[in-house]
């Protein structure tokens, strides 16, 4: 119990560190904007109740806002995540497959599963992220091809960073 | 109060969803420059076209009065132009004075300080300080002019003065509103040795680079005098039905950069 929470507090600091100094200041072309502090939200564990899900995004999502001087933006685009989190759990998986399984993680639940979790995610993160920083309807066309360019470059990314960190098995 | 609580324990998780995501909201909203404008512009928008359907329809309804009153201004315009014809060759009256005309897309009366919206704005140019009139009187000052629609801040409004002048001896004084009925105001700053009777008239000065010069006020309703030192006051009768008012024309003053260049300014 300990374990985990240390854990999580070291990974939500790394994730944001990475996302502010390495990430935000990167840009390939003009509609590609990998997110991948998000990652941390993902893969919380799965008995996380939605409350804490939901403080626990917004607090992500201000601590990358406050460096990147945009207070709001990225909360409401992670406090929609943690809100659509336990929803996308639902469709994709029984509940007699959760049985001994801690964290919705490539380890625990397999590569192929976390891809289709992880972009489903990602996705509607990202529509929201766009459409508060387009701030209109019209700009519709524009908000999609940045979020579905994006996304997966997004999840590309964070599929490295999972096997970098990986703990090596003994 | 029971149902409540138990409403709030079941989507404690909505309900705390919706509370952040309005907090991220006004966050955006407020810090952010280009989405408070967007803000600000969409719900300019959505209350001016709102505004505007519900004034059409009123329009269409008020047709006929609309329409009498049209003859009556027509008529009072063919007979100034059978009496004015002498001074033409002096001083052209319209090219000191253009008129613009506008619709009243929102009007209030009952307020402390109203305000009108007109739907002409900057394209049209309009500019604050402007005066606006309608057929039968004076109605007030633009106050703020965005693009297409203006505020005007009609006489019914604590802050609102205007320099008139008595037909019968040409005296000058202050008309303001009386803050209570949207029929009545008091002429204040009359002379205390002026005989004020009732019925009246007050005119525009044209002292205010706002207003041409004679457009009807109002009468005098009361005359009781109430003097204090040097000047009286007296109620008077607005000659412009503001709980009525339709159609309105702004006063654009041509020669205004002129003559403030001309004011001593301290």
């Amino acid at each position: 119990m300990y374990n985990t929470l240390i854990r999580n507090i070291i990974r939500f600091i790394v994730l944001v560190v990475m996302q502010v100094l390495v990430f935000d200041n990167m840009r390939f072309g003009n509609y590609i904007h990998p997110c991948v502090y998000v990652l941390f939200l993902m893969i919380l564990p799965f008995d996380t109740t939605k409350w804490s899900l939901l403080i626990n995004g917004f607090v992500l999502g201000m601590a990358v806002d406050i460096f990147s001087g945009t207070p709001g933006l990225n909360a409401a685009a992670t406090v929609f995540m943690a809100f659509i989190r336990p929803f996308v759990i639902n469709i994709m998986t029984r509940k007699s497959d959760l049985e001994g399984k801690n964290e919705p993680t490539i380890t625990d639940m397999g590569s192929q599963w976390f891809i289709v979790y992880g972009l489903l995610l990602l996705l509607l993160h990202n529509l929201m992220l766009f459409w508060l920083e387009a701030f209109s309807i019209k700009l519709l066309g524009l908000i999609l091809l940045e979020t579905i360019l994006s996304a997966p470059i997004s999840l590309l990314i964070i599929i490295l960073i999972i096997y970098v960190f990986k703990p090596v098995k003994k | 109060m029971y149902n409540l609580f138990i409403f709030i324990k079941k989507y404690n998780a909505v309900i705390l969803f919706i509370l952040l995501e309005a907090l991220c909201f006004v966050m955006i909203v407020q810090s952010l420059p280009y989405q408070n404008r967007k803000m600000v512009n969409m719900s300019n928008n959505i209350a001016g076209g709102i505004s505007k359907t519900t004034s059409n329809w009123y329009d269409y309804l008020h047709l006929k009065s609309e329409n009498e009153e049209l003859v009556e201004q027509n008529a009072l315009l063919l007979s100034r132009l059978g009496c004015d014809e002498v001074e033409t060759d002096t001083v052209y009256y319209d090219d000191i004075f253009t008129y613009i005309p506008a619709h009243v897309i929102n009007n209030s009366i009952y307020e402390m300080n109203n305000f009108i919206l007109i739907d002409k704005g900057r394209v049209d140019g309009i500019e604050p300080d402007m005066g606006v009139i309608c057929s039968n009187g004076v109605v007030g000052k633009v106050l703020n002019v965005s693009n297409h629609y203006a505020s005007v801040m009609s006489m019914l409004n604590s802050y609102a003065v205007i320099s008139c002048r008595f037909v019968e001896n040409q005296y000058v004084a202050n008309v303001i509103w009386d803050n209570e009925s949207y029929k009545y105001g008091i002429v204040k700053d009359i002379p205390s040795h002026l005989i004020i009777n009732i019925g009246d008239t007050l005119v525009t000065s044209g002292f205010s680079n706002s207003f041409p010069a004679d457009i009807m006020v109002g009468i005098i309703e009361d005359n009781t005098d109430n003097a204090k030192g040097m000047f009286s006051t007296a109620k008077l009768k607005f000659s412009t039905n503001f709980s009525t008012l339709r159609h309105v024309y702004v006063v654009k003053n041509n020669f205004r950069a002129e003559i403030d260049s001309l004011c001593i300014t301290h």
